[in-house]
């Protein structure tokens, strides 16, 4: 029993630094987790094998992808592994087979401050879907996602086609397979829990859907919805003063994503900033700041 | 949560209405202090309408108390439910802050006093 | 007759009447709960989530707070998990009343009550988020 909670001053370190691995380390207490750091010292195949696991079988073979090799139907390499050795992180891409410039999948993941987990980047598109180059602005710089620059006559049109803010392309629909891989990934690692940053409202609700919580921003998100009901100030702000403020856009996900993506958040005196989530590996939280959402 | 006032007596009855915890035990905290700075210093609380006490009202009451008592009045409890008696009586405050059954009795209490 | 629920929200104090009415709905039809048992278990999850919200999420735009409740055969369970700032537990005997009123401690206060009206009471913090878990015995045999 303990008499009182004081508040820590620094947090602890989910694995120990340790810039190698070795089997002695791997014989020990196997819920002390691996961090990536400690991954990428090992062989380049040694690497391979391991971060296969990342990329859920069935995916690969639907799109003429080997699971084990990673090669296409021309034998052509289909996936980039970057995991370089004294770097925390990897990354990992899926390119079409069918001569597309983009990738089917993206992610990448690295050691956080306490050598726990971040979801850096998730992108899964459709590559036979039209694309919509908001990532490109007009003098062609990247708008990263629209948050440096924006291409608003190309946000317009992919919006009109049903996209969420910082898609290029449409999603595949395979998100809840790639997630749960990544669980099974990451437990293996001995990892409980994994962090993100929600780059817009709508990857926040669809995280939301997958079991996420906040760390940091649940009570904006609660803020958003109330005030997208009809009275609220941003409900107010959905005026029609910008093509990504029209008036029913405070019915769906995309619809407020877009506005917020806008700045509307503005008109609450807060910014899309800060946003953190967690998911507990194997739990789902039950967070739903959108009740009867509308995407 | 609700607050209303009367005078019984000698007494400033105040009956609240909800729950008393940290989310509203500051807006009932201002609440006593503005009353007993205002000369109301004999107070009793009628709790017969409160669901549910956690220690935030427990500091609350803890202050006005001692509000009260430094103009040389006092406060007491009347009619709790047995939730706000269970939360008294985990507080171990008992000794320290009158509970009445009835705000009649809590009111008569200080017509006998000098 | 076991029983498993769980309700999320953000750590703010207007979530506190949520989560006593999430008690309430989960325990109040159970043939082995009583009125004393249900309030203390209320009591416990305010003074618990008081304190998370008051000191747990200070300086920070308020993440959640996870709160699962699960009925077994002779005790119940709650387990409360936040993702802020972890707690130290300062070992030492139970804290009596002079003690929490003395003491500086944010919280002090709500954990004396927590004391008082649960059976056990344990805190772990972990990659997964700070987890404090509550077990209350539940009384043999109806009232």
């Amino acid at each position: 029993m303990f008499r009182s909670l004081r508040v820590k001053k620094q947090p602890e370190k989910v694995a120990p630094d340790s810039a190698a691995i070795s089997v002695e380390q791997l014989s020990r207490d196997p819920t002390i987790p691996i961090t990536f750091r400690q991954i990428n010292s090992l062989p380049e195949n040694a690497k391979r094998r391991i971060y296969r696991a990342l990329l859920p079988a069935a995916l690969l073979t639907d799109l003429g992808v080997d699971p084990v090799s990673w090669k296409g139907t021309s034998a052509d390499l289909r996936v980039r592994l970057s995991a370089e050795a004294d770097t925390n992180g990897v990354f990992l891409a899926l390119r079409d087979g069918n001569g597309g410039a983009d990738d089917v999948l993206r992610i990448e993941l690295a050691d956080n401050m306490l050598n726990g987990v971040d979801l850096n980047f998730i992108q899964i598109s459709d590559p036979h879907g039209t694309r919509y180059s908001i990532d490109r602005d007009e003098h062609d710089r990247p708008t990263h996602f629209g948050t440096a620059s924006r291409n608003l006559a190309e946000e317009v049109k992919a919006m009109h086609a049903g996209l969420a803010p910082g898609q290029t392309r449409s999603g595949l629909r395979a998100s809840g397979l790639v997630f749960t891989h990544l669980e099974g990934f990451l437990a293996t690692l001995g990892h409980r829990a994994y962090f993100l940053e929600p780059l817009t409202y709508a990857s926040a609700w669809l995280f939301e859907r997958r079991g996420f919580a906040y760390v940091r921003g649940h009570k904006l998100m609660d803020d958003i919805h109330c005030e997208f009901q009809p009275g609220g100030r941003l409900h107010a702000a959905v005026d029609g003063s910008s093509p990504f403020r029209q008036p029913e856009q405070w019915r769906t996900v995309r619809g407020r994503a877009w506005a917020i993506h806008d700045g509307i958040l503005e008109a609450i005196g807060a910014r899309w900033d800060g946003l953190r989530m967690v998911k507990q590996v194997g739990k789902h939280s039950g967070v739903v700041t959108f009740p009867d959402a509308v995407y | 949560m609700k607050i209303s006032e009367s005078i019984i007596g000698r007494a400033t009855v105040i009956r609240v209405a909800g729950s008393l915890d940290a989310q509203t035990s500051s807006e009932f905290s201002n609440y006593l202090t503005g009353r007993i700075g205002a000369g109301n210093v004999n107070i009793v609380l009628d709790l017969s309408q409160v669901d549910f006490m956690s220690s935030a009202g427990i500091h609350a009451i803890l202050a006005a108390l001692r509000e009260s008592r430094q103009l040389s009045g006092t406060l007491h409890l009347a009619a709790a439910q047995p939730g706000v008696e269970r939360t008294m009586q985990v507080s171990g405050f008992t000794s320290i802050i009158n509970l009445f059954p009835t705000v009649d009795q809590a009111v008569s209490s200080f017509k006998d006093q000098a | 007759m076991e029983r498993k629920r769980q309700i999320t929200r953000a750590a703010e104090l207007s979530s506190l009447a949520d989560f006593r009415d999430f008690i309430e709905a989960s325990c109040f039809d159970h043939p082995a709960m009583n009125d004393r048992v249900l309030y203390d278990l209320k009591l416990a999850v305010d003074e618990a989530c008081t304190n998370i919200i008051t000191h747990g999420y200070a300086g920070m735009d308020p993440g959640s707070i996870i709160v699962e409740l699960e009925i077994r055969e002779e005790q119940v369970e709650l387990t409360i998990t936040d993702f802020g700032h972890a707690f130290e537990p300062r070992n030492a005997p139970q804290p009596n009343l002079e003690a929490a009123l003395a003491d500086q401690d944010p919280g002090g206060f709500g954990l004396f009550f927590i004391y008082q009206t649960m059976d056990n009471v344990d805190y772990a913090c972990g990659e997964a988020g700070n987890c404090l878990r509550l077990t209350r015995r539940l009384p043999t045999g109806k009232g």
